[in-house]
């Protein structure tokens, strides 16, 4: 078994698939970090001191004006609210959400990247990862192979669940790295509220803890790869279903993009929240946001993607072991 | 290289494994199973760090509803960003901004916000206070001028000045150097029917504003009744009751010339 892993891995190395993601990432790190270095540049020049009370205030001031105005949907104006009700927390608590420098960045990139980058770059490595073998015919070598129909897909899935570890890791290192030349590398050890949680419009506050941002981070990131995993998980799935690669990539990206979509306009089809792609944004329960559907919650969100997850492993092993190949 | 490298992998690709399972399962014991989370609790407000932020040049506070905000005004600035342009022409310091004004304020939102301790922090550093309320207090979305019941009217001007008095006696108490600025109401119905009568429930309404400002030297009360008299679908914004971008650099021209060094 560990050789066959070993070789599924040797050929997602040589096929130079993560060295393609570290690289994607790496550019989309350059381009955030510099597009915010300019935004606080932006803000120096107009406020003068950049005391992150008086922005934070501005912002909630800003807020507050948005939500009076009158074209404003009832879903964007509640999460609104909640917004306004954890900045003042923030603000009377006096701790800086977000606290310059390069964790924050990393804490930030994670929150924006969960339901769309990362599930993109997974399938980079996973699209066609059994399909290709199809197309490119080498699967018959494999096959003929004294070894079990599974034990080949079980390595190629082992294979997979380990290059996604790696592509979230060099994720968080990358973007260290890299967002640290500007903003400096410290801020581990800065204070992060969680455990708010709406109740309506109102926010509860019972439950909030004060923790360092690197534990912080560790829950985000080990969120951020279960979400990979799950994407993954149906990726693979489909690289099985489906022969043609592109095919089963446009199936995938349809899949995310379609979240992303209808999370921002879903919260009165109720039953939409058993889509798997509705509940990518696991960092959000964190941060304490808004859920897009009312009485979802991260231990719901979790559960419906294992079995999502299971669901789709489970297709995979009985359709590869059953079908012809020819 | 190839066998090395992949070996690297493998390996590395093994401990960020462990890791981010280690991180799931942490996560999970702390989101579902920590109780009460005991020492992890949040501790009481610690109050807000005092450091005043030394800021170089005249700092400007601008407090209020959408006047102060600029509704109505397509360049956005309001009022206020005139006002400090105009005034940046005229010294060599820098002056900063900072605009709390909030659509739709009410006077008694207004007090609850200058309980607010960031604002209390960026009051006490002000030179310059400017303050716009009233006119919701007033108008109600035109609400009183359907019913025009002067009782209701001298009621909400009674909650009004109160509010006001308040509000001036919780700036004076954070920042006793500032000028406080307040603006003044003009009546945006003047063009319609009823205009007399209108009128004199918004001159009322100033001149009680400016009889409360004189019991502070250093409050004053900046009139813009006269700017809109006229002309004044001319300044005002297609809502008509917001000043459009000439009515605003009207107020603003005559706040600068108010404010010396």
């Amino acid at each position: 078994m560990y050789s066959l892993v070993r070789n599924e891995l040797l050929k997602i190395v040589r096929k130079k698939r993560i060295l393609v993601v570290a690289g994607i990432i790496a550019i989309l790190v350059g381009m955030f970090t510099y597009a915010q270095w300019k935004e606080l540049d932006r803000r120096l020049e107009r406020f003068g001191d950049v005391d992150w009370r008086t922005t934070l205030q501005q912002q909630i001031i800003d807020a507050q004006n948005r939500i009076t105005s009158s074209g404003i949907s009832d879903e964007w104006k509640s999460q609104l609210q909640l917004r306004i009700q954890q900045q003042q927390y923030y603000l009377d608590h006096n701790v800086n959400p977000v606290e310059p420098g390069a964790p924050t960045f990393m804490r930030t990139f994670a929150d924006h990247s969960i339901t769309l980058f990362l599930p993109l770059m997974v399938m980079v490595v996973a699209a066609d990862i059994v399909s290709s073998e199809r197309s490119a015919g080498t699967i018959k070598l494999l096959l003929t192979r004294p070894v079990k129909r599974w034990k080949i897909l079980m390595s190629k899935y082992l294979a997979l669940l380990l290059s996604i570890s790696i592509i979230v890791v060099l994720f968080g290192l990358l973007s260290y790295l890299i967002s640290g030349i500007v903003f400096g590398y410290q801020g581990w050890s800065a204070p992060v509220i969680i455990g708010f949680s709406a109740e309506g419009i109102e926010l509860n506050t019972n439950a909030v803890q004060l923790i360092p941002q690197w534990q912080y981070l560790l829950m985000e990131f080990s969120l951020v790869w279960f979400v990979a995993l799950v994407v993954g998980s149906i990726a693979f799935m489909l690289s099985v279903l489906i022969k043609n690669t592109p095919a089963g990539m446009g199936v995938m990206l349809a899949a995310l993009i379609s979240g992303a979509i209808l999370s921002n306009m879903v919260s009165s089809w109720e039953s939409a929240k058993y889509l798997f792609m509705i509940n990518l944004d696991l960092t959000a329960y964190l941060a304490g946001k808004a859920p897009p559907i009312e009485g979802m919650s991260l231990g719901f969100s979790l559960i419906v993607l294992t079995l999502w997850g299971l669901a789709a492993l489970a297709v995979s092993f009985i359709v590869f072991t059953r079908q012809d190949i020819y | 290289m190839k066998q090395g490298s992949v070996r690297f992998v493998f390996i590395f690709s093994l401990l960020s494994m462990a890791l981010m399972l280690f991180g799931l399962g942490w996560t999970i014991q702390n989101q579902f199973f920590s109780g009460d989370a005991g020492s992890s609790r949040m501790e009481e407000v610690e109050p807000a760090g005092e450091a005043a932020t030394s800021i170089k040049g005249k700092f400007v506070v601008a407090l209020g509803d959408s006047l102060t905000r600029g509704t109505g005004d397509d360049s956005g600035k309001g009022y206020i960003g005139y006002l400090v342009e105009e005034l940046q022409m005229k010294t060599e310091e820098k002056i900063t901004l900072q605009n709390f004004g909030v659509k739709g304020y009410r006077s008694g939102q207004l007090l609850n916000q200058i309980q607010q301790a960031e604002i209390q922090r960026q009051v006490k550093n002000a030179d310059y206070i400017l303050i716009t309320i009233g006119g919701n207090d007033l108008f109600q979305g035109g609400q009183t001028l359907l019913e025009m019941n002067s009782e209701k009217i001298t009621q909400a001007r009674k909650a009004y000045l109160d509010n006001l008095q308040k509000i001036l006696k919780g700036l004076r108490s954070l920042n006793e150097g500032a000028v406080i600025f307040h603006i003044g109401l003009y009546n945006p119905f003047i063009d319609l029917n009823d205009s007399a009568l209108t009128t004199q429930i918004v001159r009322d309404w100033n001149h009680e504003t400016s009889r409360l400002l004189d019991q502070d030297q250093k409050a004053i009360y900046v009139p813009t009744f006269d700017l809109f008299q006229l002309s004044v679908n001319d300044y005002l914004y297609s809502d008509k009751f917001h000043p459009n971008a000439e009515g605003y650099k009207l107020i603003a021209e005559r706040v600068a010339s108010l404010i010396t060094w």
